[in-house]
């Protein structure tokens, strides 16, 4: 009950990101550049949730974004699918409790996620490379979901407890080792 | 433990496996409407209201500053009347000239026959490295894919997916659009590319060696390529940069529509 809770929960929340995505974040930009959420959603799901579902919300919103926007599938699905493995690899090595690790793990999807979608992109659309504008926006984007992450952070941390506690269970031991 | 590593190393091979089997199969013609749809249908009945909520904000925001404004704009209007219905009439009489010639010529009115479907901007895209936009026509008003979009400055671009009531455009300024364009005063043709770097500029490439650039020069799609229809106004050379070597250079040309205030466009029926 518990559980379905919580994923029902998490695919609100998802949607909720999706439309703040779409409209609040659209015009509340730094230097014209939108954050990524969904990089942040799909990172902490898979840090706090059990092993697969970093992955299963990764892959299911991705494919959502690119059906909505994209006229081929793949960019933001192996995107955020990729983070869903990562999250797993992050949530194995590192603590969760320490905000410069959470920092340091949003700057590193949030580069994995661009450059992998980037290529992505070139691949299936074909589109000219400009490696200097990407770096530029790439940066100022890893920057913008930093901040979003410092300050929802607390709110994240308790409800990621509040679904570790439920699918991990006495598995935990990072927390008290 | 070596158990475990191993179980997990093969549970990312699937993963990634199964990835590249979503991949390949979803891009398939025949499935990729279905699903197109019911994203849709999840996504658009709220995003519809929130576009119309956004609307109704931005032109309440502004009420207050163009009452102030309203005389001195009726002013200004009433002055732009009187030469436009001067300038009416002389093109009446060009009109009936063109007509004349035209009909000497046997050339056929082929752009004015064009039919529009009207049509909103309800989303733009969520990254930063795609300017794809989302309008609220489909296949039930008689969209159809590669339909050439414009707005009333000029052109917006192409549509690259249709659902039962919305479809994609991709537009002129994104990273994967390029069009082949003329200038207008000495109808050199060039290849306009999306960048990242503006959402009001494009890249003008393929510039011949003798050919003149203008600067201020209008632009306008050169019909080759089979999306766009010829003769839609694309932009003006802002400015030229030359290279040391000359078949390296290029222009920014600045697009006729303002794509960070696109509401309305228009859908061009094919014929």
């Amino acid at each position: 009950m518990r559980k379905a809770f919580i994923n029902l929960a998490l695919i609100l929340i998802g949607f909720l990101i999706y439309f703040l995505q779409a409209n609040l974040f659209n015009w509340f930009t730094i230097a014209g550049v939108k954050p990524n959420l969904f990089v942040i959603y799909t990172l902490f799901i898979g840090l706090f949730g059990s092993k697969s579902m970093g992955i299963i919300y990764g892959s299911v919103f991705g494919i959502i974004i690119d059906l909505l926007f994209r006229d081929k599938i793949g960019t933001n699905l192996i995107g955020l699918a990729l983070i869903g493995i990562l999250s797993i690899i992050f949530d194995k090595n590192f603590s969760k409790d320490s905000r410069i690790t959470i920092m340091f793990m949003v700057f590193g999807t949030t580069m994995v996620f661009e450059i992998v979608s980037y290529f992505m992109n070139y691949i299936l659309n074909s589109i000219n490379i400009e490696i200097l504008e990407f770096v530029k926006i790439l940066i100022l984007e890893v920057i913008y979901n930093i901040l979003i992450t410092i300050i929802i952070y607390p709110l994240i941390q308790k409800f990621g407890y509040y679904i570790e506690n439920e699918y991990k269970g006495n598995k935990i031991l990072t927390r008290y080792f | 433990m070596y158990r475990n590593k191993r179980s997990g190393l093969l549970g990312i091979i699937i993963t990634i496996i199964v990835l590249v089997f979503i991949v390949i199969f979803s891009n398939r013609e025949a499935n990729t409407p279905f699903f197109e749809n019911v994203a849709n249908k999840l996504v658009m009945p709220v995003q519809n209201g929130l576009t119309y909520l956004k609307n109704k904000l931005s032109g309440n925001s502004t009420f207050f500053t163009d009452i102030s404004n309203l005389r001195t704009e009726n002013q200004d209007l009433k002055e732009r009347n009187s030469q436009l219905e001067q300038l009416l009439r002389e093109l009446e009489n060009i009109r009936t000239e063109n007509e004349t010639l035209k009909e000497y010529l046997g050339l056929t009115e082929k752009y004015g026959e064009y039919k529009t479907i009207p049509g909103y901007v309800i989303n733009k895209d969520i990254s930063n490295y795609s300017k794809t936009i989302v309008i609220n026509v489909g296949k039930k008003d008689g969209i159809k894919e590669n339909m050439t979009v414009i707005a009333d400055e000029g052109l917006v671009g192409h549509v690259i997916s249709v659902t039962d009531n919305t479809a994609k455009v991709r537009t002129i300024i994104d990273t994967s659009s390029s069009i082949s364009c003329l200038m207008n005063t000495n109808k050199d043709s060039i290849v306009c590319k999306g960048t990242l770097e503006s959402n009001t500029e494009l890249k003008a490439m393929y510039i011949s060696t003798d050919a003149n650039l203008v600067q201020g020069d209008s632009v306008d799609t050169s019909g080759l390529g089979g999306i766009y229809p010829k003769g839609i106004h694309v932009g003006n050379v802002k400015k030229i940069i030359t290279t040391q070597n000359k078949t390296d250079r290029y222009a920014m040309i600045e697009t006729a529509v303002d794509f960070n205030k696109l509401n309305t466009v228009l859908v061009v029926k094919n014929n």
